[in-house]
């Protein structure tokens, strides 16, 4: 009945309209980008952006700010969201409690990074409540400069981030049978041991997976970097954007683009081969 | 005794740290949007809704929450109607270069945001259509179809292609059949999927803001351009209602799907 012409007809009825749009607003789009960094301002073929941004002492120290941000940003997730992960999955016994906690967690997920990075002005600022809070409990005797700084940004930054690791972790957690660490302690291993040994290679794709997302989406950011450093603190995403809305030169800005697309994907590909692969059904 | 305990209050103590840092800015700023001092105060000096007051009064902000809602809700109804037909053909058919599709499908997911509002810019300007609802829709299409995409595709199983040959088997036509058989077993999927859309779009700053101009603009670009130069607590008010629509949207989702993230499978 289905013969081999009639599921062609029905496979490109099916794939031509979302496969025109991406290459229409997606693919097209980013070969222009990658054109135009190959080039000039007169139109010829050139390696000058690139080298631009290899040769200049800037780029990399720009670099290395976003990087260190991004790798600190990681790390921080990590430290605090495994436990908190681990603490609604396997600790809360009370599935309301849970469920606001849930809520808790994606609420600041469904909101503009814009105003969560406001809150930490705010919260960061001179005057603000975590100054505050350090002087009156004594641990500093001037308010502390945060907004400029890297700490300050990195503060932002794991909050932003924070409830990406936490549902990365969480779900591979969920899906870890707890009779395999049962098992482990009937079979003498202490509480540490079996963490160690079952508990946590279980959950390694989960927490690689986060922690993987969680860098890639610090290395691009732009709007929280943007509104904490206060122009003191540059990374990678501002040089783009400043090509593309106030220089205007799309050849440079290109070439930057394309720098930041080759870091991202690099990256993604190396995640790839790190998360180990699932043998066991 | 206490190094068996330890651990596990440790872990409560990081968590319910963690909690209280994911709480307490979007309190700070909820808070602080009923100060009755023209100046951010937190807690608020007196009890005032001037603030939410001064935003209904100036249209500009009405405009915004118009742009947003409108465009994120015709980025998510477009994401649905590309990525349903695209996850039919991915689960149904084994062809040349599947894989390869499925990674452009899923690729917007990766890439950077800046980098693909730039490269709309630099389009759109070639064919001068920079900086219009046209290029602004554009982006947001690319960046939430995978969503969408992501959480239909799992419910297409062999089971529920059974279902579907079943229906076909008792006569009921192609589109009877989508619309009775398809459509509620892959809801659940769509619904989350549309949702997420719908908040991906709504929230969108680092694409948006290539494709904004004073006119057009969108909530959170509106937000982050005030933001960088004074922060007053009209601004807090306008933050407080996209807060509000956030967890809306989570209680809309729980009630239409359940949340059941982060529970326990047994």
């Amino acid at each position: 009945m289905n013969t081999m012409a009639h599921q062609q007809r029905a496979l490109w009825g099916l794939l031509s309209a979302p496969v025109l749009v991406l290459a229409a607003f997606f693919a097209i789009p980013m070969a222009v980008v990658a054109v135009a960094s190959f080039g000039d301002a007169a139109g010829r073929f050139t390696l000058a952006q690139y080298a631009k941004i290899l040769l200049d002492q800037y780029h990399w120290e720009v670099l290395a700010t976003t990087l260190r941000i991004a790798a600190l940003t990681t790390v921080w997730c990590l430290l605090l969201g495994f436990p908190l992960a681990y603490y609604l999955v396997r600790l809360v016994r009370w599935r309301l409690w849970r469920r606001v906690c849930v809520i808790l967690l994606i609420t600041p997920l469904f909101t503009s990074n814009v105003v969560r990075s406001f809150g930490w002005m705010v919260l960061l600022g001179r005057n603000g409540m975590v100054n505050d809070g350090l002087l009156a409990a004594g641990l500093v005797e001037r308010p502390v400069r945060w907004l400029g700084t890297e700490a300050g940004i990195l503060i932002g930054m794991v909050y932003v981030l924070l409830p990406f690791v936490v549902l990365a972790v969480g779900n591979a957690l969920a899906a870890v049978d707890d009779r395999l660490e049962q098992a482990s302690a009937d079979l003498g291993a202490g509480p540490y041991a079996t963490f160690m040994h079952i508990t946590l290679p279980l959950c390694m794709p989960g927490v690689i997976g986060g922690a993987v997302m969680v860098f890639t989406l610090a290395i691009s950011a732009y709007v929280t970097p943007a509104l904490l450093s206060g122009g003191r603190v540059t990374v990678f995403s501002m040089l783009i954007f400043q090509q593309y809305s106030s220089v205007f030169d799309f050849h440079y800005g290109g070439a930057l683009s394309m720098t930041l697309l080759v870091i991202t994907l690099l990256l993604v590909a190396l995640a790839g081969r790190l998360a180990p692969r699932e043998t066991a059904p | 005794m206490i190094a068996r305990l330890l651990p596990g209050l440790v872990t409560r103590l990081i968590a319910w740290a963690g909690l209280i840092y994911l709480v307490v800015p979007l309190a700070v700023i909820i808070g602080s949007s009923f100060t009755a001092t023209s100046y951010l105060a937190f807690p608020p000096k007196g009890l005032s809704l001037t603030w939410y007051l001064a935003m209904l009064q100036d249209p500009s902000y009405g405009r915004a929450f118009a742009i947003s809602t409108a465009l994120a809700a015709v980025a998510t109804l477009a994401a649905v109607l590309l990525a349903v037909p695209a996850a039919l053909a991915m689960a149904r058919y084994r062809f040349a270069g599947r894989d390869l599709l499925s990674s452009f499908f899923m690729s917007p997911l990766v890439l950077p945001h800046v980098v693909l509002g730039a490269a709309i810019l630099q389009c759109a300007a070639s064919i001068g259509l920079v900086r219009s609802v046209g290029a602004l829709l554009a982006g947001h299409v690319v960046i939430v179809m995978p969503l969408v995409l992501r959480s239909v595709l799992p419910l297409l199983t062999p089971e529920q292609r059974a279902l579907e040959e079943a229906s076909m088997d008792l006569g009921a036509g192609p589109f009877t059949t989508f619309f009775l058989v398809v459509v509620p077993q892959i809801r659940g999927g769509l619904v989350s999927g549309a949702v997420l859309a719908f908040i991906s779009s709504w929230i969108n700053v680092e694409l948006s803001i290539f494709s904004t101009t004073a006119e057009l603009t969108t909530i959170p670009v509106k937000l982050f351009n005030y933001v960088q130069y004074t922060v007053d607590p009209t601004i807090a008010a306008v933050s407080a209602v996209t807060i509000l629509v956030a967890a809306s949207s989570i209680v809309l989702l729980d009630l239409l799907v359940g949340l059941d993230v982060l529970a326990e499978r047994r």
